[in-house]
């Protein structure tokens, strides 16, 4: 008498996004272990990612060199300016970089930290002299007119009327700020700084990076952070907590989310959200299902940390330049154990990001600066990965043997997509391949009758596929080259029988 | 040749004229002599009423003495004389600080002053180094006030209270100043205080010498008035005689001068008629 085939249907798989840190054997079918070039789209499926529209046409004053720094002057007129930098030069301009780098100084590092303050930008980075856009060119802050005591450091924030500036290397705990809306002038008016190599809770550390938000300064050590409040009158801020043993990895790993902070610990990705409900301090951890990944990543980074946080897209990005690697956290909700929903992005090349105020979202690559779009990096296709964890079925002493995989996927117009499986951890993959049609969508009174049929949509479709083999688990996964097209991985119906026990 | 009557009218002339001039000379005589009485009783009572000095001594050994010429000596006795000499003293130390510059004594009266104040700015100073550990407020650098707008407040205020403290200290030293200046005063109206009651003293005795002036006045009063009326009645009695002498004379002169119709009337006329022929009166 024939078996009756048992169907583990999995919905949605992978919807939590990656998770390393449990056993494969106990996980939630609703993770993966791998999502690559993935993030979670908006009704909660695991989908490709979009790729990157190369925009600049000009890149000569580039050269070969990587734009490593992006952001957008905005003027109270509206005329915004990209700025960046790559190949020791300031830039302006995304279609052509137009080199504004300011005569006769010289650059070394691209690893410059830009912000807005009243009507200008300014540029900072660790032994650079300080510069500042107005509009019209780049010249060295010391430079402007009025300018008195400008502080050479790596990190400025712009907030509550003021730069603020630190990082210095020899005062590496020394927090200067502007006098009040003059950007330049670090001597006068109400200008000041704080020494706080006394606060530090656990005795010493160095200042990373700075943070504002809710009326609080926030300090990052490298291993503590102190937050001081009433920081819009600086001279009368007062310390309002402190934490040991958390601090930030790099002041670009920090972002802010409207109603959160988002920064690198050496233990993962942090928020500030509960301090603000709970009005304490402990910081949550919201790359729990990837800790050791993360930890490893940042262990073995020789280059730049990026970050970017885009409201439209839903995610916060942190790149490991000189690792080639991103982890894309998606920000609209987090798992059980509070962590975002991460997937990963390997060798893409982005190399730091900038959200315009338009809502675009911008890309530094070698190539200059793309935008967010599309399903193609820079015309090219890139290679969408899931993997599913081990699945046992709920019965991990029985032979499964795998009879069909029915993968329904979303888009993936004319993709070829390859069905992988494997049993028993082991990393030998049995693939079955197959191409998804035309789903060009035809929308009535834009197509013809003969050319597509009309949809609501994103066309869905379904294959079912013979797979081969047996195991006590099984993993499954999918591979698509994402070419022009979207795609979601809806669900992936696996038929199989149950076998004897072991 | 002259008759007998002619011979008696020139007896009764020279008679006449005699006794008038004696009278005359009884006249100068007694005034000469009133003036020069008079001097002497002048002189008498010059001496009977001139002042006759006298001494007042105090129940403490001083004494005060006139003089003849109206002078007045104090003398003190010999704790007196200490007691002076002791004031006098301290006057002059007193009025030698009060002449000192003040600079000093205000520095060290500012010294004190900060030493009472110091204890308490280090407790302000800790408790505001203190408040701003806690706060992690320590390295705060300010431009507007060069650390944290406490320790401005605080470094103000211990500024203010070091000035309010100079000032006093400048007011205190010139009120000790002033002080010393009046305590020299003082001791010098101390210094003089025996001298003031043996003056007092002296108004008490005035009374008795007073008396006795008086007495003395009086006497001289009543030997004045006894001479000048033994003057009087020696000027009188003078009057009188030279009046005798000057009626006399006239009588005499009259008689001679006055014709006589029966008996010797006639006789005296014709004796005196040829007087007056001679003088050319009459006829």
């Amino acid at each position: 008498m024939a078996q009756e085939l048992k169907s583990i249907n999995l919905v949605a798989p992978a919807f939590k996004g990656i998770n390393t840190e449990d056993s494969p054997l106990a996980q939630d079918p609703s993770f993966a272990e791998i999502a690559d070039n993935a993030v979670i789209d908006k009704r909660g499926r695991i989908a490709a990612r979009k790729g990157h529209s190369v925009i600049t046409t000009d890149k000569t004053a580039l050269g070969s060199g990587t734009i490593r720094a992006l952001h957008e002057f905005e003027k109270s007129s509206g005329s915004n300016v990209v700025l960046s930098a790559g190949n020791n030069k300031v830039f302006t301009g995304t279609t052509t970089l137009t080199d504004a780098t300011p005569g006769g100084y010289t650059i070394t590092a691209d690893n410059w930290k830009i912000v807005n303050f009243n009507e200008k930008a300014y540029l900072f980075q660790a032994s650079h002299a300080p510069l500042v856009y107005d509009g019209t060119s780049v010249v060295t802050l010391s430079s402007v007119s009025g300018a008195a005591g400008v502080v050479q450091g790596n990190e400025v924030l712009a907030a509550y009327g003021r730069l603020w500036v630190t990082g210095l290397s020899t005062n590496p705990s020394v927090v200067y700020w502007s006098d009040l809306l003059i950007g330049h002038d670090y001597s006068g008016g109400t200008s000041g700084s704080i020494d706080i190599s006394k606060v530090w809770p656990d005795g010493y550390d160095e200042i990373v990076a700075l943070a504002a938000h809710n009326g609080f300064l926030i300090i990052f050590g490298k291993r503590s952070i102190v937050v001081y409040q009433g920081a819009e009158a600086p001279a009368t801020m007062s310390l309002a907590d402190t934490v040991a043993g958390v601090g930030c990895v790099d002041r670009d790993t920090v972002q802010y989310t409207g109603t959160d902070v988002l920064f690198l610990s050496h233990t993962g990705l942090k928020s500030f959200g509960r301090t603000i409900q709970q009005k304490s301090m402990p910081v949550s951890s919201l790359s729990g299902n990837i800790t050791k990944d993360i930890i490893n990543a940042l262990q073995t980074e020789t280059s730049f940390f990026r970050s970017a946080y885009s409201p439209e897209e839903g995610f916060y990005l942190l790149t490991f330049v000189g690792q080639d690697n991103t982890y894309c956290f998606d920000v609209r909700g987090t798992t059980e154990n509070g962590s975002y929903r991460v997937t990963r992005w390997p060798s893409t090349g982005f190399a730091c990001y900038t959200r315009l105020d338009n809502g675009d979202f911008n890309i530094g690559t070698s190539s200059g600066i793309s935008q967010y779009t599309g399903y193609q990096d820079n015309g090219l296709g890139y290679r969408f990965k899931y993997y599913s964890p081990s699945l046992t079925f709920g019965d991990a002493s029985r032979i499964k043997i795998l009879k069909k995989l029915k993968p329904t996927l979303v888009g993936a117009n004319n993709a070829t997509v390859f069905m992988k499986w494997a049993y028993d951890f082991k990393g030998t993959y049995s693939t079955a391949e197959f191409t998804v049609g035309d789903q060009v969508t035809g929308f009535f009174g834009e197509s013809e009758y003969t050319v597509v049929e009309f949809t609501g949509g994103a066309l869905t479709n379904q294959r079912s596929l013979n797979a081969t083999g047996y195991g006590t688990s099984v993993v499954v996964g999918l591979e698509a080259e994402i070419d022009g097209s979207q795609l979601s991985l809806q669900e992936i119906n696996v038929m199989a029988l149950m076998g004897k026990l072991l | 040749m002259l008759s007998l009557p002619q011979l008696l009218g020139l007896g009764s002339l020279g008679a006449g004229g005699l006794l008038t001039g004696k009278a005359y000379q009884r006249l100068g005589d007694i005034g000469e002599q009133a003036r020069r009485e008079s001097s002497e009783l002048a002189e008498t009572g010059m001496e009977q009423s001139q002042f006759r000095p006298f001494t007042v001594t105090t129940g403490t050994g001083g004494a005060l003495s006139t003089t003849p010429e109206g002078g007045l000596t104090v003398g003190l006795s010999p704790q007196e004389q200490a007691f002076q000499q002791q004031m006098f003293g301290g006057a002059g130390q007193f009025y030698g600080q009060a002449m000192q510059p003040t600079q000093e004594r205000e520095q060290a009266v500012f010294e004190r002053i900060r030493q009472a104040q110091r204890p308490e700015e280090e407790r302000q100073r800790l408790a505001t180094e203190e408040r701003l550990a806690s706060q992690g407020r320590l390295g705060l650098r300010t431009a507007q006030f060069g650390g944290a707008p406490e320790q401005f407040a605080l470094a103000k205020a211990q500024e203010e209270s070091r000035n309010q403290a100079m000032l006093s200290a400048m007011q205190q030293a010139q009120q000790e100043q002033m002080q010393q200046a009046q305590l020299g005063g003082q001791f010098m109206g101390a210094g003089y205080t025996p001298q003031a009651q043996a003056l007092n003293v002296l108004q008490a005795g005035l009374p008795a010498a007073q008396m006795a002036q008086r007495g003395q006045l009086y006497g001289a009063g009543l030997f004045g008035e006894a001479e000048m009326g033994g003057l009087e009645a020696l000027l009188g009695s003078g009057l009188g005689q030279a009046n005798l002498y000057g009626q006399l004379g006239t009588g005499l002169l009259s008689g001679l001068l006055t014709p006589q119709s029966v008996g010797m009337g006639d006789g005296i006329t014709k004796i005196v008629n040829p007087f007056f022929e001679l003088l050319g009166i009459g006829g």
